[in-house]
C-alpha cells in the first residue's frame, strides 16, 4: 500500500464514547431543571457538542484531508440559510398585515368529531370516570 | 486490465492507484452525507418553523413521549456508533475476527434502536398518537390543547426517516459482516467498511439532535 492510513488510538474512541453518554446524561438531567427559554439553547448546545465530537473523532474528518470537513461545513452552512430566510418570512409576517402577525390557533375541524379518551385512548364519558382535576396537573 | 500484475485485485481498472480509488470513495462518501444532511435539514426546519408557531402545543404534546426510550436509544445509538469505530480501528489492526465481533454488535444494536422504536411506534398506534387526520388521542392532559396531531406529523416523518436509516444502515452492515467474513475486506482494503461507518455516524449524528428536540423539550 503506498499510503499510510491514519490509526486512531484505542483509548481516543473509548474516551469519545465516554463523553458522548456522559452528555446524553447531562442533556436529560438539564431538562428537568427550568431555565425558560435557555433550556433550548443548552440542549442544543450540548447536542452540537456531541455532533461535533462525532464528526471530528468517529467520522474521522480531524485527521481527514480538510476538503471533507469543508464539505461537510458547507451542508450546515446552507442548512443555516435554509432556515434563516424561511425564517424571516415565518415569524415577520405582521409587518406588512398585523391580522396575520399570528398563525391561525383554530382547532382542526375533526377534533369535533373525537370523544374525550383516558391515557389508553379509550373513549370515556364526560361526566363519567375520567377525573378533570388532572387537567390542571399538566402545563 | 489497464494495471500490471503488481497491482492489487481491489484495484479497479478506472482508477490510477490505490490512494485515487481511496481518496475518490471518500469524496463521493462526504458528498452524501451533504445531500443526507440537506434532506433532514428540510425537516428540521418544518420543525423549527411549527414549534416557533405553536410553542405551548410542541410542550405539551412532547410530554407524550418517553423519555426513557429515548434515552435508551440514545445510549444504544452511541455505543453502536463505538463499536462500528472499533470495528475499523480492529481491520487496521489486522484483527479480523475482533472485527467481526464488533461488526456483529453494531448489527445487534442497530436491531436494539429498532426494536424500541417499535415498541414506542406500536403504543402511539394503540392510543391514537398519530400524524394528521388519523390522530385520536384525547386524554385528558391533552384534550385543551389545539392540534397536536401537527407534533406527531413531524415526530413520526423525521423518526421514521431516521429509522429507515437504522434499517437500511442494517443491511450494509450485515454485508459488511458477510464481506469481512469472506476476506473481501482486509487490513489492506476495507474502504466500503469505512464509507459505511460514515454513514452509521452520521445516523448518530441525526439522532443526537432529534433526541433532545421531540423527548426533551418545555
Amino acid at each position: 500500500m503506498d499510503h499510510q492510513h491514519h490509526i486512531t488510538p484505542l483509548s481516543t474512541y473509548l474516551t469519545i464514547a465516554t463523553t458522548l453518554l456522559f452528555l446524553s446524561g447531562v442533556t436529560v438531567w438539564v431538562s428537568y431543571v427550568d431555565l425558560g427559554a435557555m433550556n433550548i439553547v443548552i440542549a442544543m448546545l450540548i447536542a452540537t457538542t456531541k455532533a461535533t465530537l462525532v464528526a471530528l473523532f468517529f467520522m474521522h474528518l480531524l485527521w481527514d484531508d480538510k476538503k471533507l470537513l469543508t464539505i461537510f461545513v458547507m451542508s450546515l452552512m446552507f442548512l443555516g440559510i435554509f432556515i434563516t430566510i424561511t425564517l424571516l418570512d415565518t415569524n415577520f409576517r405582521g409587518g406588512v398585515n398585523p391580522e396575520v402577525q399570528l398563525p391561525i390557533d383554530k382547532r382542526s375541524d375533526f377534533y369535533d368529531s373525537l370523544p374525550l379518551t383516558d391515557t389508553h385512548g379509550n373513549p370515556v364519558d364526560k361526566h363519567g370516570s375520567s377525573h378533570p382535576e388532572e387537567d390542571e396537573d399538566h402545563h | 486490465m489497464s494495471h500490471d500484475n503488481s497491482s492489487p485485485s481491489f484495484l479497479q481498472h478506472h482508477f490510477h492507484d490505490v490512494k485515487q480509488q481511496y481518496e475518490t470513495s471518500k469524496l463521493g462518501m462526504w458528498a452524501f452525507i451533504l445531500t443526507e444532511v440537506l434532506t433532514f435539514g428540510g425537516l428540521f426546519v418544518a420543525y423549527i418553523v411549527y414549534r416557533s408557531w405553536y410553542p405551548e402545543m410542541f410542550i405539551n404534546a412532547n410530554l407524550l413521549l418517553d423519555v426513557n426510550k429515548g434515552l435508551l436509544n440514545t445510549v444504544v445509538l452511541i455505543t453502536s456508533s463505538l463499536t462500528m469505530a472499533l470495528a475499523i480501528w480492529a481491520i487496521q489492526k489486522k484483527n479480523k475476527n475482533l472485527s467481526l465481533v464488533m461488526l456483529i454488535l453494531t448489527f445487534i444494536l442497530a436491531f436494539m434502536f429498532l426494536g424500541i422504536k417499535y415498541l414506542e411506534y406500536s403504543h402511539k398506534f394503540e392510543v391514537g398518537q398519530l400524524p394528521g387526520e388519523y390522530y385520536s388521542y384525547m386524554g385528558p392532559e391533552i384534550a385543551h390543547i389545539n392540534n397536536p396531531h401537527i407534533f406527531f406529523s413531524i415526530y413520526f416523518i423525521m423518526t421514521g426517516l431516521h429509522g429507515l436509516h437504522v434499517a437500511i444502515g442494517m443491511g450494509l452492515i450485515g454485508w459488511l459482516i458477510y464481506a469481512t467474513a469472506k476476506g473481501s475486506l482486509h487490513s489492506k482494503y476495507y474502504t466500503p467498511m469505512e464509507m459505511i461507518g460514515i454513514f452509521w455516524h452520521l445516523v448518530d449524528l441525526i439522532w443526537i439532535y432529534l433526541f433532545p428536540l421531540f423527548y426533551l423539550i418545555g
